[in-house]
């Protein structure tokens, strides 16, 4: 009875990990504690809207037919928490391509990172932040050193874009055992097992693959 | 003269409480981009005293795309020896160079962080900017204020428009509420609290 009803409270954890609302949870968390943007869950947010406009509608329909109000109010806490979830997310990818815009266009794979409508946003934002430095700054200085993203025209690199700090430490948990590289290429080859549910305070560009392919979760 | 202007710009910046804006400086700014311009006056200067082996060497770690000239192959070309050529005139110029840079980084941080703290209070304020206070409204630049509703516009093209941004605050539902005057009302604090002046 006992091993059945473990199994059972295992295969409800697991269950109730991989719904929408846990998954939006989490990519909110990883979202809130990365120091840099992380690849748009498009599928996710459509998904969660989807359930946000049904729940509403089924809400409406609550109040309608009379059901009772307490319980109508407990879908309507769910449905808050939900709302929540979706705009903080949405939100802290906004601020954060707000603070490394220029950053955010640089490169094809950054760009990557960003739905189409945050591309606009990212390019319109970094657009009026360009105007505004050149109205207030550049043109007031000599030529050669009027450009928005280098110090002046001899710059080898564009040293003038803020990027995100990826030797930030953070806190994580390893979801499952693995092998993890302590070093990039060609650095170093030592490694460090992982294990599942152990909590770790390393540096974000160390675990910055295994928070992307899902081995481990930012808290 | 060599960043004392400039660095007194973040200074500036920072003496104010943490994001609060204090009113633009544009005396201290106007005075560093003076500084600039004489810098580059003096490196001007400086640059056409040099001998041309000098000159070469110089422009090609510094000024070679000012002079439109490959300077690298015509120094192999004619032998020169580079760490020889080095004098005060080069120096000179180089430490011109970097005072000018250093004011750049400086006036660029300080307009900066001012549009960071601008555009913060646009995110909490939203288009009633130009319902601010005037105590407020004095210490923005015309540039800053235009700064405050430019980027709210693109956050509406995000979400699309209006309707969209209702849906971010009340969802999809069609409900109103009307308020009279000394009403009283049971609601949600999420609801209420747009509405407390």
């Amino acid at each position: 009875m006992a091993s059945s009803s473990d199994m059972g409270s295992a295969d409800f954890e697991s269950l109730s990990s991989t719904s929408d609302v846990e998954l939006l949870k989490r990519a909110w968390r990883n979202e809130k504690a990365a120091p840099e943007i992380l690849p748009y869950e498009g599928d996710l947010v459509e998904r969660a809207k989807g359930q946000i406009e049904l729940v509403e509608e089924n809400i409406e329909a609550y109040v309608e037919n009379g059901i009772d109000p307490l319980v109508v109010s407990l879908y309507q806490m769910d449905l808050d928490r939900t709302q929540f979830l979706l705009r903080s997310y949405l939100r802290v990818r906004l601020l954060k391509i707000e603070k490394f815009m220029f950053h955010s266009l640089k490169s094809e794979e950054a760009e990557s990172r960003l739905s189409e409508q945050e591309k606009v946003f990212a390019r319109r934002c970094a657009d009026d932040l360009a105007k505004h430095f050149e109205e207030s700054v550049l043109r007031k200085l000599p030529e050669n050193y009027q450009s928005v993203l280098k110090q002046s025209l001899i710059s080898e690199v564009d040293d003038m874009v803020p990027e995100p700090h990826l030797d930030t430490f953070v806190a994580c948990r390893s979801k499952s055992h693995f092998t993890l590289n302590l070093y990039e290429e060609g650095e170093s080859t030592q490694t460090e097992e992982m294990y599942r549910g152990d909590l770790y305070f390393i540096r974000y560009k160390i675990v910055k693959g295994a928070i992307e392919s899902g081995k481990m979760d930012l808290i | 003269m060599y960043g004392r202007k400039g660095y007194q710009l973040p200074k500036d910046f920072a003496s104010g409480e943490k994001g609060h804006l204090k009113p633009f400086n544009s005396k201290l700014f106007d005075e560093t981009i003076e500084e600039c311009d004489q810098n580059h006056h003096l490196i001007q200067f400086l640059i056409r005293h040099l001998s041309l082996s000098i000159c070469i060497y110089f422009t090609n770690k510094v000024f070679c795309l000012i002079e439109g000239v490959d300077v690298t192959r015509k120094m192999e070309q004619e032998g020169l020896d580079v760490h020889n050529n080095r004098n005060a005139d080069h120096y000179g110029a180089l430490v011109h160079h970097l005072s000018l840079i250093h004011n750049k980084r400086c006036l660029m941080a300080y307009v900066h962080n001012r549009a960071d703290i601008v555009r913060d209070l646009a995110w909490r304020v939203g288009l009633e900017l130009l319902d601010l206070p005037p105590e407020i409204q004095d210490k923005l630049t015309t540039l800053e204020k235009r700064v405050l509703q430019e980027p709210f516009c693109s956050y509406q093209i995000v979400h699309g428009k209006s309707r969209n941004r209702v849906e971010c605050r009340y969802g999809a539902s069609k409900r109103t509420t009307n308020f009279t005057r000394h009403s009283m009302h049971f609601l949600k604090r999420t609801d209420a609290e747009l509405y407390i002046a």
